[in-house]
């Protein structure tokens, strides 16, 4: 993998086949109506609300149209690399939102499931763990982020005080 | 000098008080969402400057949370979603 001068990160095989199978398991994932006591579908959809009750309710109202949403961005995440191949990942255009959203949404199913802290993620792994490869994934794709956020910049917003 | 009875005032206050107390955007610190996303989704969904991204970001990371927006309960819960939409841990709350 490799970052050149252009805006576009360029993916050998392997690591565009690793982010397609990283498509397939969140849309399964998301697809698949498991249950809000999974610990990784309570980080994706998280509680609006302390009460129990007003929490039910924002999950009635938006719950369906948040998966959906995250679902859009995963397909066109995946229509843009191809099935198959080498790929090019652009850094910066009208598909940078639907990305980054996406590699979140896979970086927070990987890091719930392991279970991660900040001592975690700030350690070194070692390499004969059993979680090694998963946290491998984790920084390769927070290292993809950030190439994108890096290569938008500040997005020159003027706005310093709330409404 | 006012010619208004001090009950009066206290009473409009009360009311105005319970009916414009706004409802807060807080978002949580998570182990996982780097510090350049936070930021970045700060930008792109309030419009902050990136200065102003960045105090918000460091504030959810150094103190755990931190309120990115707030108002009336309709506009909460679309930043909220918004935010949620992003991937960030946020949760509204009435203010005090």
């Amino acid at each position: 993998m490799r970052v050149g001068r252009g805006p576009v990160l360029h993916l050998e095989e392997h690591e565009a086949g690793l982010l397609r199978q990283l498509v397939d398991e969140t849309r399964t994932l998301l697809e698949a109506g498991v249950p809000r006591a999974d610990p990784v579908i309570a980080r994706l959809f998280p509680d609006a609300y302390d009460d129990p009750e007003d929490a039910q309710s924002y999950h009635d109202m938006v719950g369906d149209e948040l998966r959906k949403e995250k679902v859009r961005s995963l397909a066109a995440v995946s229509e843009s690399m191809g099935p198959a191949g080498r790929a090019d990942v652009e850094l910066n255009d009208e598909l940078v939102t639907a990305r980054l959203a996406w590699l979140t949404d896979v970086r927070l199913a990987v890091g719930t499931r392991l279970g991660v802290t900040e001592e975690k993620m700030g350690a070194e792994i070692d390499p004969a763990s059993p979680e090694a490869p998963a946290y491998e994934v984790l920084h390769w794709l927070g290292w993809i982020q950030e190439s994108i956020i890096e290569r938008i910049g500040p997005l020159g917003g003027g706005r310093s005080e709330e409404d | 000098m006012s010619i208004a009875p001090d009950t009066i005032e206290e009473i409009t206050n009360d009311e105005a008080t319970d009916l414009e107390r706004p409802w807060l955007v807080i978002v949580w610190n998570d182990p996982i969402n780097l510090m350049s996303y936070v930021t970045w989704v700060f930008q792109k969904l309030f419009g902050y400057s990136f200065e102003k991204a960045t105090q918000l970001m460091l504030d959810v990371h150094h103190k755990g949370k931190a309120v990115v927006s707030s108002g009336p309960r309709e506009k909460a819960e679309l930043d909220c979603y918004r935010l949620h939409a992003h991937g960030l841990w946020a949760r509204l709350t009435k203010s005090d």
